[in-house]
Order: structure tokens, then C-alpha cells, then sequence
């Protein structure tokens, strides 16, 4: 039975220590030890400091107390268990079997009718065969190649996602692993963008200072994220721009249409590959799933900003001509469709940048019928962008 | 009655010179920064690092500012007050530079003031300037802010009662003696003053030393006299009073009083007028880690220091009307200086214990609408980080050097070898080092220096050398982000 006192010294974490700076033992740099006190602090952490704390009763006891302890702590343990894989019970995903063996059914039936076109081509004669099965061939690596592409803009779409939600996590903490983390998997996904290269170094810098998690995703946000987002600034304000000016010249409603979605599609894919993505059709697809159910989300939120002059610019535009103003409201459109692609899009949230406001984006429409206007400070900056 | 009066004509002073200030402020915007901290906190070191991270554009990327190019320059210019001696700016970047030594603990009050010139809208070449007033004064006198609400009888209780407690009842025992035959009703006899005011500093200093490191030892001017020394107002000691309220005619305890209430109106309510009464943003600078050395006591100590001494700033949202009529200060941040003395991995348990140990006032300050945050800083950096393999463990360990006559874990330095020292572990509860009972650590007040559980060093500053730009800006631990929460906002 030991005393309490020598208990506590047992419990106790390690006792300062000196060492020679030539002891080889000593490995001197800032990368990151071990840590011991992240181990405890997880199991601590979610008491906040400012709370009164408890104190654990006194080792003096401690056979007793701990004996009790271990199997209350291991049944406790064993729920925890046995309520974890309960708790996130997802559904069967039955339409993804059904679209997955459905799609399998139809290589299979393609792949059978090849086989049998082939060998009936080498019925044929045997040049004619070997032709045929040339052709097949190259046909399978090509598919091959193309969905592994698919794959690949699909993940990396993923990885973008996975930035971002890593970032504003690290956002929220403030703490100095997480933010490392989300930074570290920012530079990879933006490593192949070339004029980045200088802030990606200065970035990789910081990476070893002793920053917060909060400053250090702020920093390459400055660091990373501005030009993209004026060039992002820029796409969506041609795009805006080319959709109205189309739409108040074209003869056909048809034709408007057909513009503003393709100009959509197109303005989607270019934001994706500048802020580092590489979408595929199956990427783009999500893409636009994703653009448009967070334009749903948004745009409720976005009206009380820009609803007014919205209603104004239309007004006046509409004075002028109804074509005009047909033009203005599909340009609006198009710009608000960019901001959203942009959210979707970037790899991270905005925090230390300033959000784009449909002002910024598209303010030049607005503006456009009604001359005199003086222009808002953050529109001008757009415009001068150009 | 005297005293309302008096404090009726201190606060229309005071709203005079806020409105005049708030005149000055459209001109040419100014924010005063409040260094708080008590002695050996950091304070010059602080102020010394900033000016010349500020003045040389240093590394800060997260000042952002400084880091997008907003600010232009900055440099030094003629202070406002005449009176006060100027910080000696340059004598304490070339003791940190080239003798390598921290500045020398701050004698007497100094003042600075930064001009940042900076970019202003988005026009090109369009820009307006930004004045920074520091003070630095020594942070002794900082205890005796509390002082101004207290009378004689309310702070010789008090403090008679706190020498009884803890590691403080051995010190005190030669004053408590000699108080003991005392008799506050007898007639005044200025031998006696002197005898009690004497005796009565002595234990104070005693408690100062690092291997108790107390906190709470009002009044300030005892321990550090300058002009003063000698004079009445600095010749009084807390008596053991009887319990009815008035002090007989020509008695000693009248003298005490009387020498008490002069104290408060010649040295610290100018003090505080003149340097705290008026600020924008407050920085408070607490060295956590001396503390945590010397035991729990002194921990417990800091804490009721700390608090009783935020208790007289006005913080608070700024609007135009407290601005016009009572200047609060808007932003407060705590800092757990000398954090190079640590691994980064214990910054956060750092900060925990910070949190803990101001969360009145931190709270205070929040409900006021004040933004507040808390980190652990080094203004000047003077370790590298390391890792040692120690028994199949792997220690976060911190190199430099120690200064001459530090000893750790059996070994003595001087001051020319560099080592790699693990200070410990700070717990993961911050609770822990609060606890006075037989749960709580052991510090050098109980123990001997090898046996203490954390020993957290003094080292000497960094070597910096001089390249053909000249002076590199010092290097440091998160000062930038310190200067942005002070002043990233004032640069629009």
C-alpha cells in the first residue's frame, strides 16, 4: 500500500531534465514531438477551463477506488461501444445498387455483343477480325482511361471538400494541429497551379513557425486565396456581362436559354479549375448539383442584400426596354449562380477575405442604364480588375 | 464629503481631457495601449520588441497590415508629455542585441510614441498615419491601484491578515513581532513609523524573492521609493486595529491614516489619472511561468494580484457618448509572456491556466462588450525547439542558454553553455496548480530546485547577427497576432 503522496509522484507526468546540446539524443528543430499531452487532453478536454472543476477524490484509497473504477470504466467503455455503430444507421442505398449492377447489366451486354461482333468478323476473313478486335481494344483503354480520370476529378473535387470542412474546423478551434493539417492538404490540392508558386513557398515557410490554427488558415488565405479570387471576381463579371448583353440582342427566347446554360457550365468548370479542381462530366454533374442546391440555400439569404437594387437596376432597365431588362435579370442570374460556384468551388471558407458581394460581381449591370449613378467603392474595384 | 468632492472634480478632469482627446482623435487618430503587467513580466522587453518590429517591418505575417504592405513606415516621434522621461528605446535594443542581456527592471516611468504611416482607401498614395502612445513604468506601482478604493482600517486588515497566511507568516515574523507591541491609540512617535515602515518593507522584498515570487505586495513605492524615498508619505506600516471606527486626536493610528490617505493622493491617483484612466486598448502581461516555479502559493498569489488590480479598468464597448464623457478600453488581451521558456506543444495548457487564473475579469470585460483573448507570448524569442529521447520516451525540449547562476534538475550554468532543457509538464487541468492541499505541485517553495516539478528557466536573448540590411527584427512568439488583436482593426 503506498502512501498518497508517493501515488501521486507514480501518476505524475515526466520531471524536468537539462541536456548537453551535444548529447546525441537531441534532435533540435521544430518539428513536432511527440505528444504526450494531446493523449490527456482529448480525454479532458470537452470541461471548458472556465468551469469550476472537480477535483478526483483523493488516491489515499486508491486499491478500493481504483478496483471500482476499472470495471465501471471498461462497462462504460462497452456501451459506448455497442451504441456507436447504432447511432449512424444508414439507409440500404438502394438506388445506387440499382443504377450500379443496372449499369454493370449494360457493359456486360456490350462487351458480350463485341465479342460475338468480333468473332463474326473473323468469320468473315481474318483481317477483318483482327481489325475489329484492334478497334475493341483501343475502345476499352480509352474507357479506361476516361473513367480513371473521372475517378481522379471526382476525388480531388472530394479532397477540395475535405479542405474546406478541415479548415473551418480549424477556424472554429483554434488549434495549431488542425490548422497544420488543413494547410498542409491546402497546398496539395493547389500544388499544381503555377502562379501560386511564390505564395505556396511563403506559405510553406510559415507552416514551421509557431502559429494558431485560426492565423495560420487566415494567412494562407491572404496568401493563396487572393488572386484567385479576384481572377474568380473577374470570370463571373464576363460571364454576367456576356449573358446579359446576349440576351437583350437575341431574337429568340430559345436561344437565351440555351446560353445562359451553357455560359452557367462553363463559368462553373473554369472556377473549378482555377481554385484547383479538375472535374470530369461526372464531377461537373455534382458540381452543378452542388451549385445549384447551395444557390437554393443562399439565395434566400442573399435577397435582403441586393433585392432592392435588384428591383431598382430591373426598373430602369426595363423602362428603357423590356429586352434590356430581360438582359439585366439573366446577367443577375448568372452572377449569383458564380457566387455560389465559387463557394462550392474554393477550397476554403472565406474568413480573412471579404466574401463577393453581387454588388462586386455585378454592379456594372445594374449601373450600366443608369448613368449618373455614382459607383459603389467594391464594384469600382472590380472594374478596375478588368 | 471632502471626498466626493474631490472625486467629483477628478472625473470633470477627467471627462475634460476625454473630450479633448476626442477633439485630437479626429485630427490625428491615436490609440493608447495600456501595458499592464507587474514587475518582471515582460513589460520592456514587450514594448522594446514591438517598437522595433513596427519601426524595421519584421516578421509578422499575421499582423496583417504589416503583411499586405497597408503600412508604409513606421518611426519614432517626439512624446507628448515633457515631463516624462523619454523609453530608452535604442539603449534597450542594443542590450538585447549586443550584450545579450534583458533590460534592467524599470526604475522610473518613461514614455513613447510610434507614428505608423499607412495606406488610407483605395485610392493610391492617399495616407494617414496612426500615433501609438506607450507607457512604461515599473509594474510595482501597478499594486497600488487597488489601493484607491480602500480606507487605512479596510487595508490594514487586510494586509495584516494576508502576512499571516501561507509562506508569508514565516517572512513577516520579525514585522508581526514588532507590530505586536504596538499600540495604535498611543500618541504618534515618528521612531515608531519609521521603525514599522521599515520592517514592514523588508518582509515585502523578502516575499519578492524568486523563491517565493508573491505577487500581491501593495504599496509599491515600499518596494521601489525613487524620489520619495524617506518621506512621510512613504513612512507608515498596516497596524492591528481595534474594531471601533474613529482614530483618537495625535495618535499614531491618526498618523498612519493620514500618511496612508496622503500616499493615495500623491502617488497613485496621479498614476492612474494621468496613465490608465485614458486608454484604448489594454495589454496585460503575466509571467505565469515564475509563478509556477516558486509553488502554488505564489500561483494563488498572481491570481488575486491580477484581479484586484484589473478591477479599477473601465472596459467596456466604446461608444461616442463613453468616449465623449469616460474613456473605456474596447479590447483586452492577456498574455502569458516568456513562452519561448516552454515547447509549443504546452502553449495551450499555457493559456489554459492564464484563463483560468484572470477569468473574472476576462469575463468582466466580455459582459462589458469588450473583446478579449488570451495566448502565450515571447516578445523576443530566446530558445529553439528541440526533441530529446530520453528512457524510450520522446521529450519536447527547448535550447538555449541559460542565464549565469540558473540551476535545473542538478546542474548549475554559467551562462556561456547552451543546454536543451524540458521544463515539465504543465497538467492538462489547469485546476491543478491552484491547489493549495497535498493534490497540488511542488514548487521551489517547498522543495529544492532539483526537486522542483517544473523549472522554467531564465535565458539569455537570442544571438542575432547583423547583416549588410542591418538589424534583423528580433524574433518572437506570436506578436503578431498580439498586434493584430491591439491594432489590425485601426488601419482601414
Amino acid at each position: 500500500m503506498s502512501s498518497p503522496a508517493e501515488s501521486r509522484r507514480a501518476a505524475e507526468p515526466r520531471r524536468p531534465a537539462a541536456f548537453s546540446v551535444d548529447d546525441p539524443n537531441v534532435v533540435i528543430g521544430p518539428g513536432p514531438a511527440a505528444e504526450p499531452p494531446r493523449r490527456v487532453a482529448r480525454a479532458e478536454a470537452p470541461r471548458p477551463f472556465a468551469s469550476v472543476a472537480v477535483q478526483p477524490a483523493a488516491p489515499a484509497i486508491a486499491t478500493p477506488a481504483a478496483a471500482a473504477a476499472v470495471p465501471i470504466a471498461s462497462v462504460a467503455a462497452a456501451e459506448a461501444a455497442a451504441a456507436r455503430p447504432a447511432t449512424p444507421s444508414r439507409p440500404v442505398p438502394w438506388g445506387l445498387m440499382f443504377w450500379g449492377s443496372a449499369g454493370g447489366l449494360v457493359v456486360l451486354g456490350l462487351a458480350l455483343s463485341v465479342i460475338d461482333l468480333v468473332a463474326d468478323l473473323y468469320g468473315r476473313s481474318g483481317w477483318l477480325g483482327t481489325l475489329g478486335f484492334v478497334l475493341a481494344a483501343v475502345a476499352a483503354v480509352a474507357f479506361t482511361v476516361i473513367a480513371g480520370r473521372e475517378a481522379a476529378g471526382l476525388l480531388r473535387l472530394k479532397a477540395i471538400d475535405q479542405v474546406r470542412d478541415r479548415a473551418a474546423e480549424a477556424l472554429a478551434s483554434d488549434d495549431r494541429a488542425a490548422g497544420r493539417a488543413a494547410v498542409t492538404e491546402l497546398l496539395t490540392v493547389t500544388r499544381h497551379t503555377p502562379t501560386l508558386e511564390r505564395a505556396r513557398v511563403r506559405v510553406q515557410f510559415h507552416l514551421n513557425e509557431i502559429i494558431d490554427g485560426r492565423d495560420l488558415v487566415h494567412l494562407a488565405e491572404r496568401e493563396l486565396m487572393t488572386s484567385l479570387d479576384e481572377e474568380a471576381s473577374r470570370l463571373v463579371t464576363n460571364a454576367a456581362k456576356r449573358v446579359s448583353v446576349v440576351t437583350a440582342v437575341s431574337p429568340r427566347a430559345a436561344i437565351d436559354m440555351l446560353f445562359v446554360l451553357g455560359s452557367a457550365i462553363v463559368l462553373v468548370r473554369r472556377l473549378a479549375l482555377l481554385y484547383g479542381g479538375r472535374p470530369g462530366a461526372l464531377g461537373m454533374a455534382r458540381l452543378m448539383r452542388h451549385v445549384v442546391s447551395h444557390l437554393a440555400l443562399t439565395g434566400g439569404l442573399s435577397v435582403g442584400d441586393s433585392v432592392v437594387q435588384q428591383m431598382i437596376g430591373q426598373g430602369l432597365a426595363a423602362k428603357v426596354s423590356a429586352k434590356l431588362g430581360e438582359g439585366v435579370l439573366n446577367g443577375l442570374l448568372t452572377a449569383r449562380l458564380g457566387l455560389a460556384a465559387i463557394d462550392v468551388t474554393r477550397p476554403l471558407p472565406f474568413s480573412a477575405l471579404k466574401r463577393p458581394t453581387i454588388q462586386d460581381l455585378a454592379g456594372s449591370l445594374v449601373r450600366a442604364p443608369e448613368r449618373d449613378a455614382a459607383a459603389p467603392p467594391a464594384a469600382a474595384r472590380a472594374a478596375t480588375a478588368e | 464629503m471632502a471626498s466626493f468632492v474631490t472625486d467629483m472634480v477628478d472625473r470633470a478632469r477627467l471627462a475634460a481631457r476625454a473630450i479633448a482627446d476626442f477633439g485630437e482623435n479626429l485630427v490625428r487618430p491615436t490609440v493608447r495601449i495600456g501595458v499592464t503587467g507587474l514587475s518582471r513580466a515582460g513589460k520592456t522587453v514587450f514594448i522594446t520588441s514591438l517598437v522595433h518590429g513596427l519601426a524595421r517591418g519584421g516578421r509578422f505575417p499575421v499582423f496583417t497590415p504589416l503583411a499586405d504592405d497597408t503600412i508604409l513606415r513606421a518611426y519614432l516621434a517626439p512624446q507628448p508629455d515633457d515631463a516624462v522621461p523619454r523609453f530608452e528605446y535604442e539603449s534597450h535594443v542594443r542590450a538585447l542585441v549586443g550584450d545579450r542581456v534583458w533590460p534592467d527592471s524599470t526604475r522610473q516611468i518613461s514614455e513613447l510614441r510610434v507614428v505608423v504611416e499607412h495606406k488610407a482607401g483605395a485610392a493610391p498614395g492617399q495616407t494617414r498615419t496612426l500615433t501609438l502612445d506607450i507607457v512604461d513604468y515599473p509594474g510595482e506601482w501597478l499594486l497600488d491601484l487597488p489601493l484607491l478604493g480602500k480606507t487605512y482600517e479596510q487595508w490594514a486588515k487586510e494586509s495584516l491578515a494576508l502576512s499571516s497566511t501561507g509562506p508569508r507568516a514565516a517572512l513577516a515574523a520579525t514585522w508581526h513581532a514588532y507590530n505586536a507591541g504596538l499600540d495604535p491609540v498611543a500618541s504618534a512617535d515618528e521612531q515608531v513609523a519609521i521603525t514599522a515602515a521599515q520592517l514592514y518593507t523588508d518582509y515585502l522584498r523578502s516575499c519578492r524573492a524568486e523563491r517565493y515570487s508573491l505577487s500581491l505586495l501593495p504599496p509599491g513605492r515600499f518596494l521601489l521609493p525613487g524620489d520619495l524615498a524617506g518621506s512621510p508619505a512613504l513612512t507608515f506600516a498596516p497596524l492591528a486595529l481595534p474594531a471601533e471606527a474613529a482614530p483618537p486626536e495625535g495618535s499614531l493610528w491618526a498618523m498612519m491614516k493620514r500618511r496612508y490617505d496622503a500616499y493615495k493622493d500623491i502617488v497613485v491617483k496621479p498614476f492612474f489619472r494621468d496613465h490608465f484612466a485614458r486608454l484604448d486598448r489594454q495589454i496585460v502581461l503575466v509571467d505565469v511561468l515564475a509563478a509556477l516555479n516558486a509553488g502554488p502559493a505564489a500561483v494563488r498569489d498572481l491570481e488575486f494580484a491580477l484581479a484586484s488590480i484589473l478591477d479599477c479598468f473601465q472596459v467596456g464597448r466604446r461608444t461616442l457618448l463613453t468616449s465623449l464623457i469616460s474613456p473605456r478600453v474596447d479590447k483586452v488581451l492577456f498574455a502569458a509572456t516568456k513562452a519561448d521558456h516552454l515547447h509549443q506543444v504546452s502553449h495551450d495548457r499555457l493559456e489554459a491556466i492564464l484563463g483560468r487564473m484572470i477569468e473574472r475579469a476576462a469575463n468582466r470585460a466580455r459582459y462589458a462588450g469588450a473583446e478579449v483573448d488570451v495566448v502565450a507570448l515571447a516578445a523576443v524569442r530566446a530558445t529553439r525547439e528541440a526533441r530529446v529521447r530520453c528512457n524510450g520516451d520522446e521529450l519536447p525540449a527547448i535550447v538555449g542558454v541559460p542565464a549565469a547562476g540558473e540551476r535545473a534538475a542538478g546542474h548549475l550554468f554559467d551562462g556561456e553553455r547552451e543546454i536543451a532543457l524540458f521544463p515539465g509538464d504543465l497538467p492538462a487541468d489547469p485546476e491543478r496548480v491552484f491547489d493549495l492541499g497535498p493534490g497540488g505541485f511542488n514548487g521551489l517553495m517547498a522543495s529544492s530546485p532539483d526537486d522542483a516539478e517544473f523549472r522554467f528557466l531564465r535565458f539569455r536573448p537570442p544571438r542575432i547577427e547583423r547583416t549588410v540590411d542591418g538589424l534583423p527584427s528580433l524574433p518572437h512568439i506570436r506578436l503578431d497576432r498580439v498586434l493584430q488583436f491591439l491594432i489590425g482593426d485601426r488601419f482601414q
